[in-house]
């Protein structure tokens, strides 16, 4: 445990992992510990009976096509990591219940979408064409940004909309643009990706999430999210970097206000800096001398919400989905047409939203022949979770999934219950135990109108309050999903490099 | 017609993110943020990384005994799961399986009930039997394992079929259903030698004496007896008892038992959602495998990488990769020693393994990348690995 490393990565979830690979594709000598036996955090998979079954992943936004290829892929393809992607041809279906309600089944591609729309709300496509057009213009202005630079003057004068965007919430701009009130229901279908509500939600992230799933040809892993997981492993290894899997960080340790390593059982191991792929208030709380924390830290921590509760019911089915009658990959189930009731559903585990999908609509291979899986997903706000305890854990999580499963039966018209073969129930609890994060939440922490994607950015220069240690993951300036963790450790190994770089080390 | 822009909207707010943030910020508690989120208050009680019990009781029964292991607070578990239960042996640690027989309450009021069987070779078995008395303390996992009733998926009666130490499951369920944690039907199937030899009949007869949902059926091999049955569980026996209503089976007991039942199982054209088993304990012998290649060196080398430290060692081949392992000090996390939990979870980085195709429940991606469940994988030639103790 004498070794000295560059970097330490506390974490190897999809930040981490991603944070890595950039690093040690540079040269820096790293190390990666994660308290699992496997790597990944969300980005896994598991088998129960003949059925092995995604854990979280609906579908990963802009991998692009192999022609066309999004940042995701080209990513994956710097690292020479071995990824067999599949794309999904479908954006999604919602049936929303209640006065006004729909059932809306939405194809991918920007013409498809809007030709779709019109279709269904008359006199809504030249609305959905100039939504697309801003989403155009705030990848513009975020590409200007990340080089570094923000002239207001060039900011007025060429990225007007974007500052409106990315300072309006969703309901603000979709309003201000004009669009039929039906039609924004349904382009607000994709909220439960981000978890917050839509008046609160700026539309520059929105929009940016939204495009890259309808234009950016969105895709899965042949072999569920373990394929990419144990491929940016397996990059980290033959870069040379090292990984310890079930081991736990006890402490970062610090010294002067700086980070200088970490102690696991084994002992300390000394780092020029650390790379926390956690929350920053599970590293302020449980791996760090508080005095090391100054208060700024803690009261950000404190300002922020935490993303919203996951309960996924995941079912092995003895049917093939031909049988059962399952033609859609993703489908959205709302209480209502309007996304603040949407939202709300969250409070009652009895009412919440659900989203259903169906891996072998897209990857036959995804069960053995004659068999499919479902995986259904529902999200829950913090009270609606705060009533369960041990005694009424097991009927609450059946009950809950009773309901979802009906809920999709119902809605579908097709019969699911008497095929289960195998059926595993993840509670908030369950994700609580394998990600370790406030209420398990994979989310990090919710946008809120003070809390954007561009505050974020913006303000992280003020933000790094210990020297030498950064933190990456859905807690990270893009908030969650998959692409913006890989995003977020990749760029922070970016600055890292750049920091070395100058300092003239390397 | 409606102009489709945003004009209507002032970009100069956009401005005031900043300082926004820098408002929110101000207000806020400089505390460190308290850990009261009841999600991971529940993952904790209800998974503990281990807990660590004392043994206040032991029963003494024929080749068996039944350990009372206490602790301030046991994890709530449902019937059918099992702990790990580890011990140091000669300074190496091991664990092993062994199914909850106490009920769910009884966890919450502090403690566990486990069995423990004399096997032939049985290394921690025997060693709990010999060597551990009240008073000493143990190590186990929480309870972990999905041979559990599930009412989303499961016919509303489960048959139980049992087979020496192979009925602790099914009396934790028993109790469970008497307490009500549990609500469906269970008829155990029970086969021992002779009646001597069934293990804890006094609770089941106590149980199913006062619970219409329980039934307890005693099947004896080698002895005839006025109340029981007589021979080997078969198809005959389960229709004969079930009365053509639709059930589930679930199976625990040993290996050879287990084998005839399913042979027989086959026979009611059953749909495979409807017979579970237990998997827990691994095959030592892999010639037990019709398909196990012939002519493999009986000796191998080893070489194992943990955490940047490098071991070499030579090893009689004929056993599980997680075995020879543990003969050498090195542990692994492991709990079902069967296949499926995956704990044991490794990187293979040179060589090749047997792994019998029925024990196989690696993710698709480990096969392509080279991982292997070594509680299940057997040498086929000199093996480099990577593990993670």
């Amino acid at each position: 445990m004498n070794k000295k490393y560059d970097v330490i990565v506390v974490g190897a979830g999809n930040a981490g992992l991603a944070f890595a690979c950039t690093a040690t594709k540079n040269g820096l000598k790293t190390l990666v510990i994660e308290r699992n036996i496997l790597p990944g955090g969300c980005a896994t998979s598991f088998v129960r009976g003949r059925f092995e079954y995604e854990s979280s992943l609906h579908e990963l936004a802009n991998v692009g096509t192999e022609e066309n290829p999004g940042s995701v892929r080209q990513l994956f393809e710097s690292y020479k990591a071995k990824v067999n992607w599949v794309n999904e041809e479908n954006a999604f279906r919602v049936i929303a219940d209640g006065e006004n309600g729909y059932d809306a089944t939405m194809p991918a591609g920007v013409e498809a979408f809007a030709d779709k729309m019109e279709e269904l709300v008359s006199g809504s496509r030249e609305s959905v064409i100039a939504l697309f057009d801003l989403a155009k213009k705030a990848e513009a202005a975020i590409a200007y940004l990340s080089q570094g630079k923000a002239d207001p003057m060039v900011m007025m004068s060429e990225h007007a909309d974007f500052m409106r965007m990315a300072s309006h919430s969703v309901d603000e701009c979709l309003n201000a643009l004009g669009m039929p009130e039906k039609a924004q229901n349904i382009v607000k279908t994709y909220w439960p990706y981000l978890g917050a509500s839509t008046d609160k939600l700026d539309l520059a992230h929105y929009l940016i999430m939204m495009a890259r799933y309808i234009a950016g040809s969105p895709a899965m892993p042949l072999m569920k999210s373990h394929e990419l997981s144990l491929a940016l492993d397996d990059v980290i290894r033959r870069n040379g970097g090292e990984i310890f899997y079930n081991t736990e960080v006890k402490e970062i340790i610090t010294e002067n206000g700086k980070a200088i390593g970490v102690r696991i059982d084994e002992g300390e191991i000394y780092a020029d800096c650390v790379v926390a792929n956690c929350f920053p208030e599970t590293a302020f709380s449980k791996m760090m001398d508080s005095k090391a924390v100054p208060q700024k830290a803690l009261r950000l921590a404190n300002a922020r919400k935490k993303g919203e509760l996951f309960f996924t019911v995941y079912l092995g089915l003895n049917r093939s989905a031909q049988e059962l009658g399952i033609k859609d990959y993703s489908v959205f189930l709302f209480n209502s047409p309007d996304s603040l009731q949407q939202y709300r559903s969250m409070d009652s585990f009895d009412e919440s939203f659900v989203i259903v999908n169906c891996l072998n609509t897209v990857i036959p291979t995804a069960s053995e022949e004659g068999t499919c899986t479902l995986f259904l997903t529902t999200m829950l706000s913090e009270s609606a979770w705060a009533g369960v305890n041990e005694e009424n854990y097991k009927e609450i999580k059946n009950r809950i999934a009773k309901r979802m499963i009906e809920l999709y039966e119902e809605k579908l018209n097709l019969s699911v219950k008497p095929y289960i073969e195998e059926i595993v129930i993840a509670t908030p609890s369950t994700f609580a135990r394998y990600l370790n994060t406030p209420n398990g939440t994979p989310y990090g922490y919710e946008v809120q109108p003070w809390d954007t994607m561009m505050a974020r950015i913006m303000n992280a220069n003020n933000e790094q309050f210990v020297e030498n240690l950064y933190f990456v993951g859905a807690h990270g300036d893009r908030a969650d999903g998959y692409s913006s963790a890989y995003s977020n450790g990749n760029s922070t190994a970016g600055k890292i490099l750049r920091e070395v770089k100058n300092s003239g080390k390397a | 017609m409606a102009k489709h822009n945003l004009e209507s909207l002032n970009p100069l707010k956009f401005t005031e993110l900043i300082k926004n943030r820098e408002t929110e910020i101000a207000k806020a508690n400089p505390e460190i943020p308290k850990e009261d989120l009841n999600a991971n208050f529940l993952a904790q009680s209800l998974h503990p990384m281990k807990q660590t019990l004392k043994i206040t009781e032991i029963i003494e029964a024929k080749d068996a005994k039944i350990y009372t292991l206490k602790g301030e607070k046991c994890a709530y578990f449902t019937s059918g799961q099992y702990l790990s239960v580890s011990v140091r042996i000669e300074g190496k640690t091991l664990s092993r399986p062994y199914s909850i027989l106490s009920s769910p309450k009884d966890a919450l009021k502090g403690f566990y009930k486990i069995a423990v069987k004399r096997v032939e070779g049985g290394i921690v078995s025997n060693f709990i039997l010999d060597n551990l008395k009240t008073g000493d303390t143990l190590e186990v996992s929480e309870p972990t394992g999905s041979f559990t009733y599930e009412p989303l998926r499961d016919a509303e009666l489960v048959v139980a079929v049992a087979g020496g130490s192979g009925i602790t499951p099914f009396v934790s369920m028993a109790k469970a259903i008497v307490e009500g944690s549990e609500d469906f039907s269970l008829l155990i199937l029970y086969g021992s030698r002779k009646e001597e030899d069934i293990l804890l009949k006094n609770e089941l007869d106590s149980i199913s004496k006062n619970c219409e949902k329980v039934r307890v059926i005693y099947v004896l091999s080698e002895e005839e007896k006025e109340g029981f049955e007589q021979g080997f569980i078969n198809a005959e026996l389960i229709k004969k008892y079930t009365e053509n209503r639709a059930f589930s089976v679930f199976l625990c007991g040993p290996q050879a038992m287990i084998g005839f039942a399913d042979k027989e199982l086959a026979t009611l054209d059953l749909e495979r959602k409807y017979i579970r088993h237990e998997v827990h304990g691994e095959v030592a012998d892999p010639l037990t495998f019709e398909n196990f290649p012939e002519n493999t060196p009986e000796t191998v080398k080893i070489t194992v990488y943990s955490k940047g430290e490098k071991k070499e060692f030579f090893a009689a081949s004929k056993n599980t990769v997680l075995r020879i392992l543990e003969a050498e000090g090195i542990t692994p996390p492991s709990r079902c020693r069967g296949g499926e939990c995956g704990f044991c979870h490794s990187k293979l980085l040179k060589g090749e393994v047997f792994i019998p195709k029925e024990l196989d429940k690696r993710r698709e991606a480990d096969e392509k990348f080279g991982f292997i469940h070594p509680c299940c994988s057997y040498p086929l030639m000199d093996l480099e690995i990577e593990v993670s103790q």
